[in-house]
């Protein structure tokens, strides 16, 4: 059963159609929910939660219409894009506060304080104020108060805003961790595609409320029938050899692309590379990238079958 | 450590939590017992303690005051009633202010900095609904005013008894006090409580919300004030009940039986108007804070 299923919703504000029939479905593990700014991510989220109803359609999560009683969120998690930490208060006392809220008895809610804090780094740190931390440690005190109640699912708002490449890296390394060694499903909300490409196991694509692309990451960034061939120098002289052996060739600067290359056309290439003496610096198979994935419209047979 | 003198550090790893979840009348009650803290200033550090302590020192301090007197003055009178404490009901009349000068400053602590600092997204995102949070953070203040409101009317009570030369007596006269002055100081609380919270959701500033609520109470009391004694009528009538801190007054005088002010509206008109006002802002208060909670 997905712990997500999205089902022909639509959701409009005023005449701005945030989402418009979207269906797709979040399964179990790191989900990336991608998108620009307008996309629908954020009020798919508030959808998510039940903080909004749909216009149209329906939304299931963990197998509970979202219209439904509020207790389904015992069992879930977030962490909103913006600020949301009590500059006064510590960071131990807050999370107790926020597992008691979602359901813990206030001992158990303290020690699972003590123990999140612990997961992210800042046992130390725990009983200082949280207006005291840094950019980084309020990221991870935000995940650890998302995760502090124990959910099957958490939904992460831009995990990684505001931080250096450092702490970003850090940041998804620990996201990664939480979906791979603590068995909490994740969804992040993000506009950035490499946070998606080096945590997610999946991802949906939305664009101006419509859902562009959903599967599997590895699905969407595999290799493609054409090869990158870059060179040292001499481009040029290589594209006219591979030309007047009669094969395609697109030249960018030092990077020549060959598209829908067959196994024999290998050979070809090969003489060519040692005819004309170039120094060969890469080949490899071109893959997707979200990049490409994002921008081209997807085909409907493509979407439907997602 | 081990017989060979060797620890070992396991990390277990993550824990799964297999324990009790609780229902949400104890979810309720955390966001209850927070904001009772708050209003306390229990668990800040000094400076937040000092605006709550010093409002409540100001509220209790008056019937703290009466009672050393009427114990100093009472022993070395010759004539026991030289020295009279005041009424219940006069006793409620002074004690509006400093009541309606902690609610002004204190009330919004227990929401303002919420919304300031965007914690509402995580109560949104909690099993519990906007309605849960602010009746929680509702119930917690009126908690803390109905404590104020009471102790010093039973503390008078309390003096009033023990100053009885017959006990039984005294009691049996004076029994019908007890349910009079909790039910005025109810009324007191409530009031203010939700007028209070009320202005205090329009700001996520404190200092706003204190000076809104000082403009409504004082600015309402000066032209209930001119109205009331500059003119006569049903419009004057109408326009007293501005002066929210006279209709309160009125109130509760109403409730011990005392003499009104001959310029004043009747006593259940008052507390009409009051009970209106408050059912309407309270349900108002509510409809804001569901927007608010829900982004």
């Amino acid at each position: 059963m997905p712990l997500v299923r999205v089902s022909g919703v639509s959701k409009s504000f005023g005449a701005v159609r945030a989402l418009d029939a979207a269906s797709f479905e979040i399964d179990e593990g790191v989900t990336g929910l991608l998108g620009s700014n307008g996309a629908g991510k954020t009020t798919s989220l508030k959808l998510f939660m039940g903080l909004l109803e749909p216009d149209a359609g329906s939304i299931e999560v963990l197998g509970r219409d979202t219209r439904g009683s509020v207790e389904y969120r015992m069992r879930i998690g977030y962490s909103p894009e913006h600020e949301c930490l009590p500059p006064g208060a510590s960071a131990a006392e807050f999370l107790a506060y926020m597992a008691e809220l979602s359901g813990l008895p206030r001992a158990a809610a303290r020690l699972r304080a003590s123990d999140l804090l612990r997961h992210v780094g800042l046992f130390e740190e725990r009983y200082r104020p949280m207006g005291t931390y840094s950019t980084g440690m309020k990221q991870r005190v935000k995940l650890a108060q998302a995760l502090v109640h124990d959910p099957v699912l958490a939904f992460l708002d831009e995990p990684t805003a505001g931080l250096d490449p450092l702490g970003r890296r850090d940041m998804l390394e620990l996201i990664r961790r939480v979906g791979r060694d603590f068995g909490i499903s994740i969804v992040i909300s993000t506009h950035l595609m490499g946070d998606v490409e080096r945590t997610c196991d999946a991802v949906v694509v939305l664009g101006a409320g419509k859902v562009l692309r959903a599967g599997a990451v590895a699905g969407l960034t595999e290799e493609t029938e054409s090869v990158l061939v870059d060179v040292v120098a001499g481009a040029d002289a290589l594209a006219r050899g591979l030309t007047a052996r009669g094969m395609e060739v697109q030249v960018d600067g030092n990077r020549l692309t060959l598209p829908r290359v067959s196994s024999d056309d290998y050979d070809v290439l090969r003489d060519a590379i040692v005819e004309t003496g170039v120094l060969l610096y890469r080949l490899a198979p071109e893959r997707h990238s979200l990049a490409a994935v994002f921008d081209a419209p997807p085909a409907e047979t493509e979407l439907e079958a997602s | 450590m081990n017989a060979s003198g060797r620890a070992e550090i396991f990390d277990l790893g993550y824990q799964r939590y297999e324990g009790e979840r609780t229902g949400r009348w104890r979810r309720r009650r955390a966001i209850w017992r927070d904001g009772v803290r708050i209003s306390l200033g229990l668990g800040r550090g000094a400076g937040a303690k000092v605006a709550p302590w010093v409002l409540i020192a100001f509220s209790l301090a008056p019937a703290a005051v009466l009672i050393v007197l009427a114990a100093f003055l009472g022993s070395v009178a010759t004539n026991p009633d030289d020295f009279d404490l005041p009424s219940y009901a006069e006793y409620y009349e002074f004690a509006i202010i400093p009541l309606a000068l902690f609610a002004a400053v204190i009330a919004p602590l227990l929401v303002c900095p919420d919304r300031r600092s965007g914690v509402l997204s995580l109560y949104a995102a909690r099993p519990i609904t906007p309605a849960d949070y602010v009746a929680s953070r509702w119930t917690a203040f009126l908690t803390v005013a109905l404590a104020l409101a009471w102790i010093p009317e039973a503390a008078l009570f309390a003096w009033n008894l023990l100053d009885a030369r017959n006990t039984g007596a005294w009691v049996s006269d004076n029994w019908d006090v007890v349910p009079r002055f909790l039910l005025a100081g109810a009324v007191i609380a409530v009031f203010l409580t939700t007028l209070t919270l009320f202005v205090a959701s329009f700001t996520s500033r404190r200092a706003y919300a204190a000076i809104g609520t000082f403009a409504v109470l004082f600015v309402g009391g000066a032209v209930g004030g001119i109205a009331r004694n500059n003119f006569d009528g049903t419009l004057a009538d109408v326009l007293s009940q501005a002066d929210l801190l006279q209709a309160l007054v009125n109130t509760q005088r109403w409730i011990f039986g005392a003499q009104l002010d001959e310029h004043s509206v009747p006593g259940p008109v008052s507390a009409l108007w009051l009970a209106a006002l408050t059912v309407v802002l309270a349900a108002w208060l509510l409809r804001r804070t569901d927007r608010m909670v829900r982004g």
